[in-house]
């Protein structure tokens, strides 16, 4: 799994406050922590900079580029903030996050991308918002995001489609399709383009201390369906062991045998089924009713590991 | 040709509930009304059977409203004035349960009280023998302090004191608990947090039989079809077996349909718009039928019209042949 650390992010309050102090020694330390805990490339976040991004994003490029040789992510709507940015990058070949299928969006910023020689994630999201079928939005890379790459000559390997994760808290219908959307648009090209997403924003509006599981359990779902690279935590050491029992295929353990029964299922097409888990084991209870809610077979709230199975 | 026609059957039903106690149950109610039980959605009889029909509520108030429109209090006239006559009048006009609404303040402008409270809720006890909800006046501390006054008053009655919400219900659940009566838990049209306040109100200890929910819905124009959808998708995981959504459903087509334009408003609307009276009481009655349709048990209503108009809906939505 190729992670993008997702941790230098402006909702968080203390990347918010040193970037008002342009505190170098912070970001530089958030970003070996992640690149040491496995991050491949690190998102950098710090929204859209309308009155100062072309003076930001070059000083993060040189703060962070000081002390990490990973690819780096400008997440942003920016564009002129992401150029200014992407003069300054002198390591490896940087991604932008994102383009839109929406006509503005789709119409610049792919020219930025190759005048750059970036990646760039280009997110299946039209000017009318984000679909909620997998089919409609594998329809947006395959008639709108992948012929642009091709009328500019763009390489197909180097654009990386994002199907888009929304919360199980409150878009809860998104969730299985979601799914169906990264196994289907493995089929839009050959090769195939590469396929990411952020991960954590399938908790968004969870309380906190249910984010880690739900992240993990959709995780090795994203897994069953080809999931190669996400923007996610790298510091989240349960989401990093799931994936690794996934990746060694690791049975070693009552957990990991189910995690690997529920890639398994997800990838045949099939659903977990209460006899593939140890309903005494609380851990293989909390992982099935996390399924179930990102299945949507199990309204979502906050209490759901709360609630009494009713298999 | 014939056609078959495809039929659901689903594994969970819908809670029984019962409001209201006779003096045999602990209390004074002439009757009870018992709602819930639905095994298949809404009207769907040629699934399975519709155990109990959905009921209608009149709202009334502790004191004469200031902001109802003059329509409604033309129409109940000096009724209006006293709770005991307007739960007579109300019941006369064929309700089969009541709302009793407090209000923030009384009529002189200070926060209504306890005692007063108590003493609107024990006049409408003591003038009808209909089941009653008590609704206070949405405000979390004075819901709890009126509510709790009212709940052990009147010990033993079944009644359904409202509103639990997600900052405020320990307090009322608690009353309830103590006291022998049920609550209604409203959320603002969320499936996710409908859910999760009926998961907290369970854990207090409240019997799964004393919990109504309100979803809230919208009036016809104004968010209606985001209120049904909720409802579809709460009765929906109900019949699949979800036993915290597993609630009937109280919703406030009045309350909802008397604040849109279309009722409020009498002057300085086109005139194809006709009658205002007619047009107030159809959006009322549209809107009823409407949250009927997409699975409410208990539809609380303010004009006597609408609440002929919505029996006679609901009669007709009844009477189609069971072929479960």
């Amino acid at each position: 799994m190729y992670i993008i650390g997702e941790n230098i992010h402006i909702i968080s309050q203390r990347v918010k406050d040193a970037l008002a102090a342009k505190d170098a020694r912070f970001f530089q330390e958030l970003a070996v922590q992640q690149v040491e805990a496995g991050a491949q490339a690190l998102d950098l976040n710090l929204g859209p900079r309308k009155k100062d991004g072309t003076e930001v994003f070059p000083w993060i490029v040189e703060t962070v580029e000081a002390v990490v040789d990973v690819p780096l992510s400008f997440d942003s709507t920016n564009l002129e903030g992401i150029e200014a940015g992407l003069k300054k990058v002198t390591k490896a070949q940087p991604i932008i996050n994102s383009t839109s299928a929406e006509e503005e969006r789709l119409e610049k910023v792919p020219l930025v991308a190759k005048r750059y020689n970036t990646r760039l994630i280009a997110l299946t999201m039209g000017k009318s918002g984000i679909p909620v079928s997998a089919d409609e939005r594998v329809n947006i890379a395959l008639e709108k995001l992948i012929p642009r790459a091709l009328e500019i000559d763009f390489p197909i390997s180097d654009l990386i489609i994002d199907p888009l994760v929304l919360t199980v808290s409150g878009c809860q219908e998104y969730c299985p399709e979601l799914i169906e959307a990264i196994r289907t648009l493995q089929f839009a090209w050959d090769p195939p383009p590469p396929i990411s997403v952020g991960l954590s924003n399938v908790s968004n509006a969870v309380p906190r201390e249910n984010r880690p599981l739900i992240n993990r359990v959709y995780c090795v779902m994203l897994m069953g369906v080809g999931l190669k690279m996400m923007i996610a935590d790298p510091l989240d050491e349960a989401l990093k062991e799931a994936i690794r029992i996934v990746e060694q295929r690791d049975a070693s353990t009552p957990v990991g045998r189910l995690y690997l029964t529920l890639h398994d299922r997800v990838a045949a097409g099939e659903e977990l089924t209460v006899d593939d888990v140890d309903m005494s084991d609380p851990e293989q209870v909390a992982i099935w009713k996390t399924v179930q809610i990102l299945l949507n077979k199990v309204i979502y709230a906050d209490s759901y590991l709360q609630q009494a199975t009713t298999a | 040709m014939p056609v078959d026609i495809p039929k659901d059957k689903w594994p969970g039903a819908v809670r029984t509930i019962t409001l209201g106690a006779t003096p045999a149950e602990g209390g004074t109610r002439a009757r009870t009304v018992t709602v819930g039980g639905e095994k298949a959605l809404p009207y769907m009889h040629f699934e399975a059977e519709m155990p109990y029909r959905p009921v209608i509520a009149l709202e009334i108030k502790d004191r004469r409203p200031d902001d109802w429109s003059p329509l409604l209090l033309e129409e109940w006239g000096e009724a209006a004035s006293d709770p005991a006559s307007w739960a007579k009048a109300a019941e006369a006009a064929g309700a089969d349960l009541l709302v009793l609404a407090l209000s923030l303040t009384g009529a002189d402008g200070q926060p209504t009280t306890p005692a007063a409270a108590v003493a609107a809720a024990k006049a409408v006890l003591a003038a009808s023998g209909l089941p009653l909800i008590v609704f206070g006046p949405g405000q979390a501390e004075a819901d709890n302090t009126l509510l709790l006054a009212v709940a052990e008053a009147t010990k033993g009655e079944r009644l359904a004191l409202g509103i639990c919400e997600d900052k405020n219900y320990r307090t009322i659940v608690a009353a309830a608990l103590a006291n022998d009566h049920l609550v209604t838990a409203r959320t603002p049209m969320d499936v996710n947090l409908a859910k999760q306040l009926n998961i907290l109100i369970s854990d207090m200890g409240l019997p799964l039989d004393r919990i109504l929910m309100d979803p809230t819905t919208g009036a016809l124009g104004y968010g209606i079809e985001y209120g049904y959808s909720v409802m579809e998708r709460l009765r929906l995981a109900a019949l699949q077996g979800d036993a915290m959504t597993q609630f009937p459903m109280i919703v406030t087509p009045g309350f909802e349909a008397w604040k849109a334009k279309e009722a409020k408003v009498g002057q300085g609307v086109p005139a194809e718009w006709g009658n205002w009276r007619e047009r107030a009481i159809t959006w009322e009655t549209l809107t009823a039928v409407t949250l009927l349709e997409s699975g409410a048990d208990i539809v609380v209503l303010r004009h006597p019209e609408s609440v002929r108009r919505v029996r006679a809906a609901i009669d007709d939505l009844m009477t189609a042949p069971v072929t479960a």
